[in-house]
């Protein structure tokens, strides 16, 4: 294998693993706190469509980005009052809402678009950033990228700190492993897990939006394929920690790029096998053949006073 | 003393006072027409046994609840606290019977939580500990992780959590029962401190001799009333037991007794006072060198190695988490050891599956019923034939009439009250329910030992009284008893032998005798005898 | 040693949390799920308008689709069974607090067994029914062990049933895809490059032969197999000791395991069982209906079982109740689709509606039953 083949495996790589880091990490966070969204995919899929709609109706993918995060929050809003008010089964309602999304964008996008489109969309641009992009061979290739990865690299490394340095970050440690804690000391468990799923929903419409005016340009219907559960399997194989979470979504992602990768190395492997990959590798993960899994205390169980 | 409910003379404007509090629990009244005050730099007790609404009181004052009736004067405003935020924000602060820390966080971050905002000062929380250590005598060390400290060391992360906010009232719900004996002295020294220096510290607890030794005034709660009020407690002792229990202390089974700390204890041993011809001495329980090791290697037991002969009473004394719940969940088959070996009657039970440890004659009746001994949303009658239900299938199916009368039986012989053998099990008081646990294990077929931890907690003295009838019954028939208990008084007065845990490890064995209390106490505490 | 939960179950596991010990009774709160889908079904009218179609010509399409023709009420019955098959196995998992998700891999791992052994396994010409019993239970072992897959991660590593019965679920749909892909596997011999990616017909002997033998009414075996299955998951559950066992594993796997039930067994069986239904309603959409196996033939099944199961709220005749309601509803979709012009997405809103509403109203449904 060539080092261009390589540099370009890595970029497509990073490409592919940037909806799940912006996705896991927000629902890491989320998990943190107590609450189990399944419905990030649902979330990601609004944003996609939304961010996707929003683009070619203005013309601006920015204006698109904008769009996709505002339509999320009512999805992830819907998760938190199902999630803590209303004390549902965390699951079910996951599930529930990526159900209808699901409904709900087919049926928009068949109303907008016709049932066999593929419009094309204004997309997110690409940035190389100064030292990084000039390597020679491996520049361009791996660290060219939509700006949205390095924005989302900030984001990251800023929700690091604030959950090792701020006193949110221990409340929301504290509202997943001892909620009772939390109450007792006067702070409100409800209104930090609120503000957690808003932040996993707002972070996994970076992610939807990714996918499709950032990568493809394009959106097709129920697009997101499960990326939000292998965000979800991310969280487990990194024990809610950003560190592991941030190497799982970029190994799901090479799992990924493998499909593309393979094929121009000339060897031939099934391509459902490849596709299979990435799901294989995460129930490797969640199956505790690599490490054992800690998960908060707390996790997917409504708090009663 | 006065018996009516009306309080003392007041001396100096109350800081906090209750008037005819209410409080209800669906159909269950706790707290009914309560009043009483607290006065700024006093000690003042809360006497009741367990049931009584002391727990619920404290709630009511920390504002986790709200009274359905009556009202609370606090400074001499109008008190309707909507949470905890409310109470702290008041000067209220509290030291709960089950402690609300974050295991994986550390002593500073604990105490942080909730007190400041935006990027946290830990270097400036630790000097503040490191203050509090010296004025009020509470040791710490500010980075240790909660999951590493031990259990008394946890409740001065509480009590500085309380601290640290300088609070006008300090509630400490049961605080001694997780306590060694001199750190139950260490704390009555820190109330006594706190008190000093003008604040009001409310105590409540059911233990006689911390009443003697602190309190300066104190509330007796019986079945949520206020019964008995005193000015001079430790005068006026016998009086507020008999308000308490509503008996007198003479007709009190002594093993009950000891649950109250009522000095000095007699020591009964298992045969009631009644004479009996010396046993032959023939071992039933054997363990030898059990060594267990938890999922991340630590060791919690260390060569643990004891014998319980047929019809002896054995008690394992020892603070809770010095490996006493590993002790259990091994001879129970619910974890494996790392080392040794365990023989019932020459038969090896090392490492076998709970079904064979039953099979084998062995009964336990864990800790925490909730989590090992019951499945609460389930009947009476499926909870009691739980580990026998191959008795009452009939080609797959459940003979539950059969079940159900033969429940019925069982709860008439260990009065255990509930609406009928299909009850539901959570529907029980606590006492019922632990009356029912010990009646599975006790009416095993061929029960050989019983392994009883903490069978009294959070029971009555009528419960608790039942409890230790069944187990002596069982003794006289040839059972060996494994009583694993962290109430040092109840084993003095109820078992045989004792031996000491601490960190794991066999620190000690002796007969049990109330001379040798100190000695106990001692090893309790890390110093081999 | 297995793993054991450290502590008793997060309640979250608990899909429909119910207290009924019977698989028969009718709760009380069936008011409730009606009343979601009542809603549901009206918010979908609203979306009709919406998209400019006539409401009248949509319900017209739609009531023609589902009740039309005998051929209509035939299919609708057929689909249903499949709903309700998998909604049984959802339910006898959820006994035990065991939350499966994996239908839809469960169903394509079942048509595939039943596929290959009915194509390649040289049972045509059995007798006795076996031609097309056998790779019935090829299917029911495949998706068996499709369930059990979970439940060994369960059992050892803790690992939570929902993530690892999803991500098998996309394995088995992928593994699918591949088996009608490669000429090697499943794809039937490519004549031109035109060939379709899907398998041979599979032989009339191995078909699943109709209850009235008319084929303008084509419904098959597979209804009564269906009652049978609901008759003896209805009897397990609440009257057995199996019943119980599986009860009392779901609401106290620790204090269950100290009373002597084996906390692996019975997560396996659980598990295993519903993937051994979910195996079996793929082969009656394979043997009964489609007689070809083609990519995707499971898409969406699993998922109505799975609502079917949760609507239900763990009894037989709710899954009966919710699976006949989907089943007819499917057919009605593709019939407005095809004459209306209302998008088959409209069904999938429905559907994400009534989930969404029976899972906030729990709460209420809880509190009205203790009363």
């Amino acid at each position: 294998m060539t080092w261009e083949l390589f540099a370009v495996f890595l970029g497509s790589s990073i490409r592919l693993a940037t909806p799940l880091l912006l996705a896991g990490v927000g629902e890491m966070v989320s998990e943190r706190a107590g609450v189990l969204n399944m419905s990030i995919e649902g979330m990601m899929l609004t944003a996609a469509f939304a961010a996707a709609v929003g683009s070619w109706a203005t013309g601006n993918p920015m204006l698109g980005l904008l769009i996709g995060t505002i339509a999320v929050q009512p999805v992830a809003l819907l998760q938190a009052v199902l999630s803590n008010t209303l004390r549902a089964n965390q699951i079910v309602s996951g599930i529930g809402i990526n159900i209808l999304v699901l409904g709900a964008t087919t049926l928009a996008y068949r109303e907008i678009f016709g049932a066999r489109s593929r419009a094309e969309i204004p997309g997110l641009t690409k940035v190389k950033p100064p030292l990084l992009g000039d390597i020679p061979v491996f520049g361009s290739a791996v660290f060219e990228q939509v700006w949205l990865f390095y924005a989302g690299i900030a984001l990251i490394v800023a929700t690091a700190l604030v959950l090792r340095y701020t006193s949110i970050g221990i409340a929301i440690h504290a509202a997943g492993a001892e909620p009772k804690a939390v109450d007792k000391s006067g702070l409100s468990v409800t209104r930090i897990r609120y503000g957690c799923v808003l932040f996993a929903g707002f972070m996994a419409s970076l992610a939807g939006a990714f996918l499709s005016i950032g990568d493809i340009h394009t959106f097709t219907e129920g697009m997101t394929r499960g990326a939000g559960y292998l965000a979800i399997a991310s969280v487990i194989f990194g024990k809610w920690k950003i560190g592991g979470t941030v190497l799982a979504c970029l190994l799901f992602g090479a799992a990924t790029a493998l499909q593309f990768q393979l094929p121009a190395l000339g060897i031939a492997v099934p391509n459902a096998l490849l596709i299979m990959l990435p799901y294989l590798l995460a129930l490797l993960a969640v199956g505790g053949l690599v490490g054992r899994q800690l998960a908060p205390a707390t996790l997917g169980e409504p708090y009663r006073r | 003393m006065n018996t009516a409910s009306a309080p003392a003379e007041i001396v100096a404007e109350p800081l906090l006072s209750l008037a005819a509090i209410t409080k209800r629990f669906g159909s269950f009244t706790a707290l009914s027409d309560v009043s009483l005050d607290i006065r700024p730099g006093e000690i003042h007790c809360i006497l009741g046994e367990n049931g009584a609404g002391k727990s619920t009181l404290c709630n009511l004052i920390f504002g986790v609840h709200r009274p359905d009736a009556g009202a609370m004067r606090y400074r001499g405003a109008r008190f309707e606290p909507s949470g905890p935020a409310d109470s702290l924000a008041q000067g209220i602060a509290m030291v709960h019977q089950h402690f609300s820390l974050v295991p994986d966080m550390s002593v500073v971050d604990n105490v942080l939580l909730g007190r400041e905002k935006g990027v946290l000062n830990r270097k400036q929380c630790a000097r503040q500990l490191e203050q509090l250590a010296v004025d009020y005598g509470l040791p710490l060390d500010p980075f240790a992780k909660i999951e590493d400290i031990s259990v008394g060391e946890r409740q001065r992360v509480e009590i500085v959590k309380c601290l640290i906010r300088d609070p006008s009232l300090f509630v400490l719900d049961e605080p001694t029962a997780v306590l060694l004996p001199d750190e139950i002295a260490a704390l009555l020294e820190v109330c006594r401190r706190v008190a000093s220096s003008g604040r009001a510290v409310v105590l409540v607890t059911h233990k006689l001799a911390e009443i003697k030794k602190i309190a300066d005034r104190v509330t007796v709660l019986r079945g949520g009333r206020v019964v008995a009020t005193s000015d001079r407690p430790a005068a006026e002792i016998d009086a507020l037991v008999r308000a308490m229990i509503q008996g007198s202390v003479e007709t009190l089974d002594q093993s009950a007794a000891s649950i109250l700390g009522l000095e000095p204890v007699r020591h009964v041993g298992h045969d009631s006072g009644k004479q009996r011809a010396p046993r032959a001495k023939i071992e039933a329980l054997q363990i030898d060198g059990l060594t267990v090791k938890d999922y991340q290697g630590v060791t919690r037991l260390d060569n643990f190695t004891l014998t319980v002969d047929r019809g002896e009473i054995v008690g394992v004394a020892g603070v809770e988490g010095n490996g006493q719940s590993e002790l259990t969940a091994v001879l129970a088959g619910m974890m494996s050891p790392s080392d040794g070996r365990i023989h019932l009657d020459n038969t090896d039970l090392t490492a076998r599956s709970p079904k064979e440890i039953t099979a084998a004659g062995v009964g336990i009746v864990p800790e925490d019923r909730h989590a090992v001994g019951c499945v609460t949303g389930m009947s009476l009658a499926e909870n009691i034939y739980l580990n026998r239900l191959d008795e009452f299938t009939r080609f797959g199916f459940l003979r539950r009439a059969a079940l159900e009368s033969e429940a019925a039986t069982l709860m008439q012989r260990f009065d255990v009250r509930a609406r009928g053998p299909g009850a539901l099990f959570s529907s029980l008081s606590g006492g019922n329910q632990q009356k029912a646990v010990l009646a599975r294990e006790i009416t095993l077929p061929n029960l050989a030992c019983l392994v009883a931890a903490q069978p009294t907690r959070g029971l009555d003295v009528g419960a608790v009284a039942a409890v230790y009838s069944h187990i002596r019954a069982a003794c006289d028939r040839g059972v060996a008893v494994l009583l694993v208990s962290s109430e040092l008084d109840e084993l003095l007065t109820v078992a045989d032998r004792i031996v000491v845990l601490y960190r794991g490890r066999i620190m000690g064995s002796c007969m049990a005798d109330p001379d040798r209390r100190e000695a106990i106490g001692a090893m309790m505490a890390g110093q081999p005898q | 040693m297995t793993t054991l939960p450290p502590q008793p179950e997060a309640a979250a596991n608990t899909a429909a949390r119910t207290i009924a010990t019977s698989g028969f009774a009718i709760r009380p709160a069936l008011l409730v799920p009606v009343l979601a889908v009542g809603f549901a079904a009206l918010i979908g009218l609203a979306l009709i308008a919406v998209i400019g179609v006539s409401v009248p010509s949509a319900i017209a399409a739609f009531v023609d689709g589902t009740l039309g023709s005998p051929y209509a009420m035939a299919a609708s019955i057929n689909r249903s069974t499949v709903f309700a098959l998998v909604g049984f196995g959802f339910i006898l998992a959820n006994r035990a607090n065991l939350t499966n998700v994996g239908g839809e891999g469960q169903i394509a791992v079942g048509g595939i067994a039943a596929t290959a052994v009915a194509l390649y396994g040289h049972v045509g010409a059995l007798p006795l029914g076996l031609s097309f019993i056998l790779p019935m239970l090829a299917a029911v072992l495949a998706g068996a062990l499709w369930g059990a897959l979970a439940a060994v991660l369960k059992v050892k590593s803790g690992t939570n049933e929902v993530i690892s019965t999803l991500l098998l679920s996309f394995v088995g749909v992928w593994l699918l895809y591949w088996c009608v892909q490669s000429p090697a596997l499943l794809r039937k011999p490519m004549t031109s490059s035109a060939t379709l990616p899907e398998s041979l017909e599979i032989p009339d002997t191995t078909q699943l032969p109709l209850l009235t033998g008319d084929y303008s009414f084509p419904l098959h075996i597979g209804l009564p197999i269906t009652i049978v299955i609901a008759v003896v998951v209805a009897v397990l559950l609440s009257k057995t000791v199996l019943g119980l066992r599986l009860r009392a594993v779901g609401l106290n796997p620790v204090a269950s395991n100290r009373a002597g039930i084996s906390y692996a067994r019975t997560v396996i069986f659980a598990l295993a069982m519903a993937g051994a239904l979910g195996g079996l309603a793929g082969a009656l959409m394979l043997l009964g209906e489609q007689y070809t196996l083609k990519d995707g033939f499971s898409s969406g099944y699993g998922f109505d079982g799975l609502v079917a199961g949760l609507l239900s709220r763990g009894s037989v005749t709710g899954v009966i109740a919710a699976s006949l309601l989907f089943g007819f509803m499917r057919s009605g979709g593709i019939n407005m689709e095809m004459v209306a012009a209302v998008p088959t997405a409209l069904v999938v809103v429905i559907q994400g509606l009534i989930v969404i509403t029976l899972a906030g109203a729990t709460l209420f449904i809880e509190r009205w039953e203790r009363q």
